[in-house]
């Protein structure tokens, strides 16, 4: 009887074993991120700030008792890249998760690899509106990064509020560009009527001599601009509008979306900024209105030893963030049970709450908006007052 | 004008050595690089950025005689294809280098300020710096010019493009006189980098977007052909902004458009001579 007793423990700590084991195994996540080129000035800081996620959690047992592992592969800002290293996550290291892209090409072209693959994809920074399009979506995509539509929306809402009627556009002519400065100009025509479009011009994605679309455009005797030139583009026509005087002649009555107030931006460009135009960013650190915020970039400061921590960070830890969110309520690391914990979901970010619609399964990702100023602090100008511009109004 | 001062150094090694160098781009944003860490040590102020934008240009002259030396000499005579792969992996080896050293972060160099005013004319502005440079191209033109036509050294010059050999035989050490017309078309790119620092962003990628462009000038031109290649970068800019103007989506597909004519009815472009 003894002797059976401890025959049957030790068949059941036998079977038990593996049973552990697969518990113990950590859960993998892929993420396919721009580490090169001129993209990785975003790509690189998103999946520090996603790999810190990582460490915080693991650190305090991680997700149902498994530890979360980070894979990041270079996608070069590439689609077919992207979906390569996409198809190989999955198929070599056998990832569970996908977490990642940057460009709005890469984007919809992994989505396509999760809905093949049935599995959950969530996209940090990617903002073309065709992602979440009702005959794009599936059950395994969603979004927390801001779209094209809030974006331009929400620069719209800040236009509507100057002293102006005749507004001008400038933009890349590819797929961001066209989409943020539609939805830019449908809703300033919609919630200021009396607004008229006097120029709209479309430099090539790229473009470095921005003299001839300035001359034409300020010859058109706008009141106001709207930009959506980005990243490192943004330095250098800013640069070239600055020389030929653009901003003193509007009055500094000009609005640069695709991140143009970033702490980044502002701190390459020192004196040279346009100190005293509008602008946005996902994150800053000297945002404060939370505790929670405050915390964050204090931990993000250390981890990037970084006085000055990037904004872009915070769009890899939100993508995380909600992925073990979700798994944590579905219980399970099942594609499908997550999927469906994924809608509806509510998470407290370092943002605040952000939550992914079931509609579309898009978050109510706003983005920080100000007029940028000096600031005695800071050796380089920020936005001042900054605000969280919320666009759960006008999302539909 | 930038464009003139790149592609002359892509002409004048296509010229002379008979190399096709992908590589060039790169030696217009090391300009740019090298003169933003100079101006990171030094400022701009009290005319130290000219002082930092000719430092910036020597800095990659030097490199580019390095490279000449090492790597370059074996590839003289070579077939074109196995030139254009190597000057090609040189550009990413170079480019990668530049990403380790001062990473992905976009950087900025300021104006001098002795040039930050502006021109007002016929309702138009024109930036002090601008009309320096619009000034500053023909110049440096007029004095290679002069260079290549009346001294010594460029009578050598122009002998080599004919004919290395008897130039050699002649007692003309044709390896020195190869590093240095290298070396003087890498401070040709490094200055275009240097100048144009104050006017964009210094990223990586600079290299690749220029060399495309620097390559449509030459062939317009007519590769070797130093009048042509500012001919060629004239056309390209005259060409760019009036599109812009008047049908601005299709002002880059007007460029390529000149391009391709060209090659129709001039193989061997405007001012440039049939290869033999």
């Amino acid at each position: 009887m003894h002797r059976r007793t401890l025959l049957v423990a030790l068949l059941a700590a036998v079977l038990a074993v593996p049973l552990g084991a697969e518990a113990q195994k950590p859960i993998k996540v892929g993420m396919p991120m721009p580490l090169s080129g001129p993209p990785a000035l975003f790509g690189d800081p998103a999946s520090k700030g996603a790999q810190m996620f990582v460490d915080e959690i693991n650190a305090k047992g991680g997700v149902l008792g498994r530890k979360l592992e980070l894979i990041v592969r270079d996608s070069k800002a590439d689609a077919n890249e992207a979906v390569r290293q996409a198809r190989e996550l999955i198929l070599k290291d056998n990832v569970e998760f996908l977490v990642g892209t940057l460009t709005s090409a890469e984007g919809p072209a992994v989505s396509v690899v999760a809905k093949e693959n049935k599995i959950v994809f969530i996209a940090p920074i990617p903002k073309t509106d065709q992602l979440t399009a009702p005959d794009k979506l599936h059950p395994y995509i969603f979004r927390v990064a801001s779209n094209t539509t809030i974006e331009g929306r929400s620069a719209a809402e800040i236009v509507a509020k100057w002293p102006v009627t005749k507004v001008a556009t400038m933009s890349f002519d590819y797929a961001y560009g066209q989409d943020v400065t539609k939805q830019f100009v449908e809703h300033l025509k919609k919630i200021k009527p009396g607004v008229e479009i006097v120029d709209q011009q479309w430099p090539k994605l790229g473009e470095q001599d921005y003299n001839p679309f300035i001359n034409a455009q300020m010859a058109k005797k706008p009141e106001a601009v709207f930009s959506s030139i980005w990243g490192g583009f943004f330095v250098t026509y800013s640069k070239q509008a600055k020389a030929v005087g653009m901003f003193d002649a509007l009055k500094y009555h000009f609005i640069g979306v695709g991140e143009a107030a970033t702490p980044e931006t502002t701190k390459s460009m020192g004196a040279d900024y346009p100190v005293g135009i509008w602008g946005n960013s996902y994150d800053a650190f000297y945002w404060g209105d939370t505790a929670a915020h405050k915390d964050y970039v204090a931990r993000l400061s250390k981890y990037l030893k970084d006085e000055y921590p990037s904004s872009w960070a915070i769009q890899g830890y939100i993508g995380m963030q909600f992925l073990a969110e979700a798994i944590k309520k579905a219980g399970t690391t099942d594609s499908d049970k997550v999927a469906r914990a994924l809608l509806g979901l509510t998470v407290e970010t370092p943002m605040g709450p952000l939550t992914i619609r079931e509609k579309d399964h898009q978050a109510n990702r706003g983005q920080l908006f100000g007029k940028t100023v000096k600031d005695p602090k800071y050796p380089f100008a920020i936005m001042k007052p900054v605000t969280y511009v919320d666009p759960t109004k006008f999302m539909d | 004008m930038f464009l003139f001062l790149i592609a002359a150094g892509l002409s004048l090694i296509f010229g002379v050595l008979r190399v096709l160098n992908f590589a060039h781009g790169t030696f217009y944003m090391l300009g740019a690089y090298a003169t933003f860490q100079l101006v990171q040590w030094l400022g701009v102020s009290g005319g130290r950025f000219w002082l930092t934008a000719l430092g910036g240009a020597l800095a990659v002259a030097a490199l580019g005689g390095l490279i000449e030396r090492l790597l370059f000499r074996r590839l003289y005579g070579k077939d074109e294809l196995y030139q254009l792969l190597f000057t090609y992996a040189l550009a990413l080896i170079l480019g990668d280098a530049a990403k380790m050293l001062w990473g992905t972060q976009q950087k900025s160099v300021s104006r001098p300020p002795e040039l930050t005013g502006a021109l007002h004319l016929f309702g138009a502005t024109i930036p002090h710096y601008n009309l320096f440079i619009i000034l500053l191209g023909p110049a440096i033109a007029l004095a290679f010019w002069l260079v290549l036509q009346r001294t010594r050294a460029g009578r050598y010059i122009r002998a080599a493009a004919l004919d290395r050999e008897t130039l050699g035989a002649l007692g003309v050490n044709v390896d020195a006189l190869y590093t240095w017309v290298f070396v003087l078309a890498s401070f040709l790119g490094g200055l275009g980098g240097a100048l144009i620092s104050p006017m964009r962003a210094t990223t990586p990628g600079m290299d690749t977007e220029v060399i495309v462009e620097a390559f449509v000038v030459v062939v317009i031109g007519g590769l070797g052909s130093f009048w042509g290649t500012f001919l060629g970068a004239l056309i390209y800019g005259q060409v760019l902004s009036f599109g812009i103007l008047f049908f601005p989506r299709f002002s880059i597909f007007a460029v390529f458009a000149l391009m391709a004519a060209v090659l129709m009815v001039r193989p061997w472009g405007l001012l440039g001579r049939p290869l033999r």
